[in-house]
């Protein structure tokens, strides 16, 4: 078990720069996951830790020792694949001793560790199957048992659950952090899915156009988030993005959206002008009382404990508000929308954010 | 939809009738016919009910005692063993290396190595006939210059059946490079990746990985090409040209030549039939051990 840094690392394929000059460090111990939509560079810059795509530039260090131009096997790290990899000859056994055998560990200490991880994985009836015997699950566990036989330095997940049917994702994704809190890894884990990441990251890096957009705990990147790309990658459903005029004077501030409605804020923006105005769902209360703006429902999603509303304000805008599970609320009704202005984001025409107190 | 079963079934029947008509008049019938006619004595050119005579097992029991026979199936075995194994092993190696290659290089090399696949049988024959001729054949001023005594080696009965080897694995290995190519682009990269991280080294990585799951393919290729080579003829017809065919002999050469050349259609039958149950016996019995060997590992 031992920390990561990547300190300035880049890499191109021929004339496309896939990661651009990334430098961050991973805690001992600590789960960290790269989010980023396909093409963002998170699964390359997985595979460069892994040493399965090469560094061109910068350095990488695991546990302290440069690890950058050393082979895959050296840098004492276990991968996760998403399809699994597994040795479809090889027994389930044979799977988790494979790397074992290879650095010539005695077959008694192989057999020790393989009983150890099959213990661990609860797997121990499944040792003498083929893969082609097991289920997509089964086979998920075995290619976390081959990781965990090798006790590396750092695990790398890529991907991992997005071969297994919602319902088996769920539990592998519980299954994962209880994981993670037995034998306190380092964990890097690489996935598309906001869900994913917001349970069972320590800390999230997401990545978009081969750079990184931010890190920090989900809390942190879902309630401050940096910048409008990642305000719009996290969350679900999405963040509701207004059009809006702002004026300001001093610490206080007053919008006015495109259907002419205002409200006022406590926010810091630099100038008055075009912005986005961001707000999440649960920001937006359907409200019988007095509101900021009114809209018509268009579609009404009843989740049972709650209730989506999405409205369309008189300039066409579309706002998603909440109501309560027990909603009345028809598509055609008028509703009145009231915004918490503490929970309030403006970003300015480069994406930059501004949170609201 | 509701389907009418009996018509279905009828059309079924109308639409396979031609195959089953031309392929029970030109493969079923005389090959029950090459049945009959090997229990009898029966010149080809005027083969018919008042020349042919019923001579029991004769022509099967005549078989031990005939030298030709006896060369013919030696020469057959001699050849398979020098063909089809090290056939295989030289296009499973050509294979693995182009598989290292990418893009158009990859394309061109495998179109050379295909290239010679796709000549006939005569062509081939020139060529190798121009370079190993013993008076005009380029090797033999290569031998020249290497101060090497030239060898006759089309006419001497120790170099001909490993050469006629070494130009029919030459000619027939890219449609074996193909089949090993698509088996190797059949296993996973990902497989490959995890084995570099489980620090397998690439002789394990051969061993332990890519051996075992091209298997079946090499099962594959071992049977295809035993049976090809159990029926060799064509090289061997034309490389004996002005040498020694009786020296040379194979069975399906002797077949021809008792047959086309001696006019016995009986004992060419009878020969026939021989080597039919050799190729199902041999290709029965390699395509199962190879099954059971994939079953062990």
């Amino acid at each position: 078990m031992a920390d990561i840094a990547l300190q300035n690392v880049s890499k191109s394929f021929g004339a496309v720069e896939v990661i651009k000059d990334i430098s961050f460090q991973v805690k001992q111990g600590e789960f960290v996951v790269f989010l980023g939509p396909s093409g963002s560079g998170k699964s390359t810059l997985l595979r460069m830790i892994a040493g399965l795509e090469s560094i061109d530039r910068g350095k990488l260090l695991i546990g302290g020792r440069e690890c950058q131009a050393l082979a895959p096997g050296q840098r004492d790290v276990a991968m996760v694949f998403q399809n699994y990899a597994l040795y479809p000859h090889m027994t389930v056994r044979d799977n988790m001793a494979f790397g074992l055998r290879n650095i010539g560990m005695k077959e008694k200490d192989i057999a020790a560790r393989v009983a150890d991880a099959a213990r661990i994985l609860e797997m121990d009836a499944l040792l003498d199957r083929r893969p082609s015997q097991l289920s997509g699950g089964q086979r998920q566990r075995v290619a976390i048992g081959r990781a965990i036989v090798k006790e590396p330095a750092a695990f790398l997940f890529d991907e991992p659950l997005s071969n297994l049917d919602a319902a088996l994702r769920v539990r592998t994704r519980v299954e994962l952090a209880q994981l993670h809190q037995r034998i306190a890894a380092t964990m890097i884990y690489v996935t598309h899915d906001q869900t994913e990441a917001m349970t069972l990251a320590d800390r999230i890096v997401i990545l978009n156009d081969c750079r990184i957009e931010q890190i920090g705990t989900p809390l942190e990147v879902y309630t401050y988030p940096a910048s409008r790309f990642v305000a719009g990658f996290v969350g679900s459903p999405g963040m509701n993005f207004l059009d809006a005029e702002i004026s300001t004077s001093g610490k206080e501030a007053v919008a006015t959206l495109g259907d002419g409605s205002r409200m006022a804020m406590t926010i810091s923006v630099p100038d008055g002008g075009a912005y986005e105005l961001g707000i999440r769902p649960e920001a937006v209360q359907v409200t019988t009382g007095r509101g900021d703006t009114t809209g018509e429902a268009t579609v009404v999603e009843n989740l049972g404990d709650r209730t989506l509303v999405h409205t369309r304000l008189n300039d066409g805008t579309s706002v998603i508000a909440l109501d309560g599970g027990r909603s009345q609320i028809a598509p055609g009704d008028t509703v009145t929308l009231r915004f918490d202005t503490s929970q309030l984001h403006l970003f300015d025409s480069a994406g930059r954010a501004y949170h609201a107190d | 939809m509701i389907r009418n079963a009996r018509k279905d079934t009828l059309i079924a029947y109308v639409l396979i009738a031609p195959f089953v008509a031309i392929y029970g008049l030109i493969f079923v019938y005389p090959t029950i016919d090459m049945f009959i006619l090997s229990f009898q004595d029966a010149p080809l050119i005027t083969f018919g009910p008042q020349t042919a005579e019923w001579t029991g097992l004769d022509n099967y029991t005549r078989l031990p005692g005939d030298r030709r026979f006896d060369t013919a199936f030696w020469n057959t075995a001699y050849f398979v063993l020098l063909s089809v194994v090290p056939g295989t092993l030289v296009a499973l190696a050509i294979s693995l290396g182009i598989t290292r290659l990418s893009g158009r290089l990859q394309s061109l090399v495998l179109a050379l190595f295909f290239l010679p696949y796709i000549l006939p049988v005569s062509v081939v024959y020139r060529i190798w006939d121009w370079t190993l001729n013993f008076q005009f054949g380029i090797a033999m001023h290569l031998f020249d210059t290497l101060g090497i005594d030239r060898v006759p080696i089309f006419k001497t009965s120790t170099w001909f059946m490993p050469a006629v080897a070494f130009v029919t694995i030459w000619w027939t290995c890219g449609f074996s490079i193909l089949l090993f190519l698509a088996g190797l682009r059949a296993i996973p990269a990902e497989i490959y990746e995890a084995a570099e991280l489980d620090n397998a080294g690439r002789w394990t990585v051969f061993r332990k990985l890519t051996w075992p799951l091209l298997w079946p393919v090499t099962a594959l290729v071992l049977t295809i090409q035993l049976i090809l080579q159990l029926k060799i003829f064509d090289q061997v017809y034309l490389f004996s040209i002005g040498g020694r065919p009786n020296d040379n002999l194979v069975m399906v050469y002797y077949i021809y030549q008792r047959a086309f050349q001696n006019d016995d259609g009986g004992r060419a039958a009878a020969i026939a039939v021989v080597l039919f149950l050799m190729v199902i016996v041999v290709s029965v019995l390699n395509f199962q051990l190879l099954r059971l060997a994939e079953r062990k590992t």
